[in-house]
């Protein structure tokens, strides 16, 4: 016998609804443009949807954490702070579009809708702490991500996408599995029960096997999401088929989205003390970390070594998830605000030095030889790319150095000692690489075809250079602003 | 009052900026123009604040900001104007403002007349912070400022290739201020350390504080930090053994000869002595080391001056020899007797410097006094100011030098310390006959320059007006001993000599002054006329000696640099290239052999990856079941 249930709007609590329907309506609307006159220029669809998110990031920024729409729906910090990044990221992105150069993508109007709804499709994942919503949310943001990458219309795009949708479905695999089996063992999918559930049944010898394994299954879902070793293996080829803006992008916003659930479902088995999944999360991060930065040492496109050094630095956040500190949770988001600016900057210099058909050489289209002599043809550039490796590399004043610094700091609180030594050392193999570029724009002589190399300048895209150089040199001035916001959400969602 | 304060140190800075703007650009006399005017509002500042302190006796103290503030170290960036400090300021700005104001004249012809004027106002500034600050750190800052300054303005024609030891004793501008700089790095270290035996010892770094807590501590560790502080002036002022870098810093332009490597910069060692008399006033060992060190250098540089042949050359020993007089004054507890010949001598040197400036760019660039001669007919003035600066050098009343050397000499008379008495008369004799040496050689007798096809010409007629207020000081300084003396013992511990010495101060004067006349006689008898070279003395051991300054640089080189480079390669070829660059690549090569290693899991291939996938599942299932069971 189903009894009806009964809810007054105000139980609902529909407000919380407001930044996802949002970015939806904005993507529905420019499809109704388009359909009322096809053939606009993409810089309106660039405003419209600046505009959208405007909106977005105001209606986020009145939130007040609450749960509601049948409990469904849960905002609290952690979710305010993840949807502020996904959207400053976005609006970050989105202008990257207009290039003096016309890029096949951004002429569809559809690619806009595509974006906004895989924006509110992440604002979903982290707004809730059901399975079945974060899987919803999850899923809607992968189709968007997979339509926006093929649409880069050259025929490693396709490849790329369809080796990161066919990848992606078997980690949606691997977390209905899990799911499946939290279910199992609980009774339950909504997270706080589950917590509770876990709670009531912890120590018995029983129950642990199906516990560790269903959290198991669930992290090689979002080891997938978050590209750790050795669920990464998309990200390489999908960094390069994709456009360098949406190769940043994908460093930045899945990740963030990807760690907000992370924190959500894996806290849980910190917080009760099961300690094989926080050795399995620390295996994980080492090996990424490790593995990653190896392997981008070894590499001859800048691209594909930014793929690596983003999975590296990935792996380094990992580490902070698994202290189960407020400070390394809290690590978390800063490490990934800080880092945004940065990593957005060096994939738009990418960006900027695209040519529209030719690739650079047969196999890549960054590679280092590209970037030789930079100093001499374009000095601003240079010194901006350079002032952005630095960064990654860690290099005090610029803004990584401050995120490294903050979650090396929580693993000496912890107690985790040789983890932050394993950090160290990571960063001085990692400084190898950024600094190999910097040898090459600065000590080389350039290439004869340089003419034909940075052309793909704009305004729009300088804007966006100056404010990731302007966020990562002076970090050093907000970043205590920044550490205080986001600890007390962090906080006070009780992590 | 705190405004002027301000004033006095930052119009120099301000000059620094500016004419920094225009260093790239071609000369504009503007810029010499302009610095000028904001040193001589220095000047002016440091002067009305003479005269505040001199009439109110209060001292001027400004905080201008904390600067460094870290668990118990506090300190603050501070400026003082007491009576020692406006002393120096008043002597630093008004010989810089001369300076500056000469350096239009004389930088004319140089294409980087800007830069030049950059560096010169930025030493004034660093300078000034040296002299005002409150406590040791801001001194140690504006110490290191002029050293840095002076090794810009040592190497500043540093395009001037190396040469080899016979034909320039200095090498080259670049050498000569590298030398400079390395020289000051060793007894900075000193410095350093004295500082910081003071801090751990009083927990502070102010002056005063410092001072206050004096009687509170142990006598070792005064003396050790009154040891440290002297090797730091020992490297500034160039005492004896740290003393070869001053005459190759000839090597630069001649008005930053008369600015740091006579008036100023040198004498800043001497004024951290003063400045720390509290300290050295109760190490009596260290005070008489000083003393007798001072007496040694002032007979051993006047001595290397006797026979050398570069004009800047011996002044630059004369210099030495006057710093020498310094430090013993301040070794023997005369501080203010120290600083009033600290004083006088800027006045008289920088005009003796001015004028063989001017020598100099009348030769265009000879320094040979043994190929002039006969100058007096072409430069006047030049003339008239040189000779009236080597007379006060000299001691002659009733010039300035007089005055202030004849009181050094009756300290060392009136402590009993004849041996050193005797040696200062001897060097006051010394010095009369170089100066003079020097002056009959280059201004009296046959016209030698002709020989070479100069055509000299007296210096433009500004720069010979701003000469003439040093010119003026050279010959009235003295008169003020009474009155400095009253205006500097609110702050220095006063000196009086003993009702013994001042039944005998008339014949004790009379017998430098005897000694001094006679070596004027001798210079002008043997060299008025004319050069006469004697083979003979020539190849004598003692000139031999002389000329080849002891051949101390000689032996520096063989004992010092050549082991020490040859050291360095050893170290270089051996142990870095062989052990460190070898274990730093053989990591970088495992890593990097490991990357490529492992990157062959990146094949391109789904189903591969897809392996790794389920792979990795089974992995991660496998770690943690294997953790919980043996957790």
């Amino acid at each position: 016998m189903v009894t009806p249930i009964q809810v007054t709007v105000q139980e609902l609590n529909l407000p919380l609804l407001v930044p996802m329907l949002i970015a939806i309506a904005g993507g529905l609307g420019i499809l109704v443009i388009d359909l009322l006159k096809s053939n606009l220029d993409k810089s309106l669809y660039v405003m419209l949807s600046m505009i959208v998110l405007f909106a977005d990031m105001l209606a986020v920024a009145g939130l007040t954490p609450n749960r509601g729409f049948f409990d469904l729906m849960l905002v609290d910090g952690v979710s305010i702070v993840s949807q502020m990044l996904i959207i400053v990221a976005s609006m970050l992105f989105i202008p990257l579009a207009l290039t003096s150069k016309r890029f096949h993508e951004f002429s569809y109007p559809e690619f806009f809708a595509l974006f906004l709804f895989m924006v509110a499709g992440f604002q979903f994942m982290v707004s809730t702490d059901n399975l079945i919503l974060i899987f919803v949310g999850i899923e809607t943001a992968s189709l968007a991500l997979y339509t926006l990458i093929a649409m880069h219309n050259r025929s490693n795009s396709f490849e790329a996408a369809l080796k990161y949708f066919t990848m992606g479905a078997l980690a949606a695999g691997f977390y209905a599995m899990g799911s499946a089996v939290v279910y199992a063992v609980t009774g339950s999918i909504e997270l706080w029960q589950v917590k509770e559930a876990l709670s009531i049944s912890s120590g018995a010898d029983s129950t642990i096997i199906a516990v560790t394994g269903g959290a198991v299954l669930l992290l090689v879902a979002f080891a997938f999401k978050l590209s750790l070793f050795p669920f990464h293996t998309w990200a390489p080829d999908v960094y390069e088929g994709a456009s360098a803006p949406l190769a940043g992008y994908m460093s930045i916003v899945p990740k963030v989205a990807a760690f907000a659930v992370a924190l959500r479902i894996f806290n849980i088995y910190i917080d009760l003390g099961v300690e094989s999944v926080r050795i399995i999360i620390l295996v994980l991060a080492v090996v990424t970390m490790t593995l990653a930065n190896i392997m981008a040492l070894v590499q001859e496109d800048v691209k594909r070594m930014l793929a690596y050094s983003s999975i590296s630095h990935a792996g380094f956040v990992m580490a902070a998830l698994a202290l189960g500190t407020t400070k390394g949770n809290a690590g978390v988001f800063i490490y990934y605000a800080l880092f945004m600016f940065t990593n957005l900057g060096a994939f738009t210099m990418l960006w900027i030095s695209r040519h529209k058909k030719l690739m650079y050489s047969g196999r890549y289209d960054h590679p280092y030889e590209k970037f030789a002599g930079l100093i001499k043809i374009m000095p601003i550039g240079a010194v901006v790319m350079a002032l952005f490796m630095l960064s990654l590399a860690g290099v005090p004043p610029f803004s990584v150095f401050w995120g490294k610094l903050f979650i090396m700091s929580a693993a000496v609180d912890a107690g985790y000692i040789k983890l932050a030594i394993i950090m160290g050392l990571n960063s001085g193999i990692a400084a190898y690489y950024y600094l190999k570029l910097i040898v090459y724009m600065f000590l080389k002589e350039p290439v004869f075809n340089v003419d034909t190399i940075y052309y793909n300048i704009s305004k729009p895209l300088m804007v966006i250079i100056g404010i990731a150089v302007v966020a990562t040199v002076t970090s050093v001035f907000f970043f205590d602003v920044l550490l205080t916001y986001i600890y007390t959400m962090i906080s006070a969602s009780g992590f | 009052m705190e405004n002027l304060v301000y004033i006095a140190l930052f119009a120099p800075l301000v000059s620094s900026l500016f004419a920094g703007l225009f260093a790239m650009s071609p000369r504009k006399t503007f810029v010499g123009v302009v610095s000028s005017l904001l040193l001589f509002i220095s000047f002016i500042s440091s002067a009305v604040l003479g005269y505040h302190i001199a009439t109110t006796g209060a001292n001027v103290h400004v905080t201008m900001m904390d600067w460094i503030s870290v668990a118990d170290l506090h300190i603050p960036f501070g400026f003082i104007a007491d009576h020692v400090s406006v002393t120096m300021m008043v002597v630093v700005s008004l010989v810089s403002t001369i300076v500056h104001i000469y350096s239009i004249g004389y930088m004319d012809h140089d294409k980087s007349f800007n830069r030049f004027f950059s560096y010169l106002s930025a030493f004034v500034f660093s300078m000034l912070v040296l002299v005002m600050s409150d406590n040791f750190a801001g001194l140690f800052i504006g110490w290191e400022g002029v050293g840095v300054c002076s090794w810009l303005l040592i190497g500043f024609w540093y395009h001037k290739p190396d040469v080899s030891r016979e034909e320039n004793p200095s090498i080259s501008p670049s050498w000569a201020a590298n030398e400079a700089f390395i020289m000051n790095r060793i007894a900075d270290l000193g410095m350093l350390v004295g500082l910081f035996i003071i801090f751990w010892s009083t927990g502070s770094l102010q002056y005063d504080v410092v001072f206050s807590q004096i009687p509170n501590l142990a006598p070792a560790v005064l003396t050790a930090a009154a040891m440290a502080l002297f090797i730091g002036a020992m490297g500034k002022s160039a005492q004896f053994p740290l003393h070869t870098w001053l005459t190759d810093a000839m090597e630069g332009p001649t008005p930053v000869s008369a600015l740091i490597h006579a008036a100023t910069m040198v004498t800043a060692g001497v004024f951290l002595v003063i400045r720390a008399n509290p300290i050295f006033s109760v190490t009596p060992e260290v005070s008489y080391f000083i003393a007798a060190l001072g007496t040694f250098v002032a007979f051993f540089a006047a001595s290397m001056a006797l026979v050398n042949r570069d004009l800047k050359r011996i002044i630059a020993f004369s210099t030495l020899s006057q710093l020498g007089y310094m430090f013993a004054a301040a070794g023997l507890g005369a501080y203010w007797i120290a600083l009033f010949h600290l004083a006088a001598h800027a006045f008289f040197k920088a005009l003796l410097f001015l004028g063989a400036g001017n020598v100099m760019h009348a030769m265009h660039g000879e320094l040979d006094i043994f190929k002039m001669g006969g100058l007096k007919k072409q430069m006047r003035w030049t003339y008239a100011y040189m000779g009236l600066a080597s007379l006060a050098l000299a001691g002659i009343p009733p010039l300035a030098g007089f005055f202030s050397k004849d009181a050094i000499i009756e300290t060392a008379f009136n402590e009993g310390t004849l041996i050193l008495w005797a040696m200062l008369v001897i060097t006051a004799g010394m010095t009369a006959f170089y100066s003079f040496r020097q002056v009959f050689l280059t201004f009296l007798g046959d016209e030698r320059y002709k020989e070479f096809g100069i055509h000299p010409h007296e210096m433009y007629g500004f720069v010979l007006i701003a000469m003439s207020p040093l010119a003026i000081l050279a010959v009235i300084a003295g008169f003020f001993r009474d009155w400095f003396n009253s205006f500097i013992i609110h702050l220095l511990p006063n000196y009086e000599m003993s009702e013994n010495t001042h039944h005998l101060a008339l014949i004790l004067g009379a017998i430098v002054l005897v000694v001094a006349v006679s070596g004027i006689i001798l210079a002008y008898k043997k060299y008025a006329k004319g050069l006469k070279r004697s083979e003979k003395t020539e190849n004598g051991l003692i000139y031999k000696l002389l000329i080849n300054q002891y051949y101390i640089p000689k032996i520096y080189e063989a004992l010092i640099t050549k082991p020490y480079a040859e050291i360095s390669k050893l170290m270089w070829t051996k142990v870095d290239m062989r052990i460190v660059d070898a274990t730093v690549d053989g990591i970088a090569k495992f890593i990097y052999k490991s990357g490529d290693g492992s990157r062959k899991m990146q094949t391109g291939n789904l189903s591969n990856y897809l392996n790794w996938m389920a792979g990795g599942a089974l992995a991660l299932l496998f770690i943690a079941v294997a953790s919980s069971v043996i957790g």
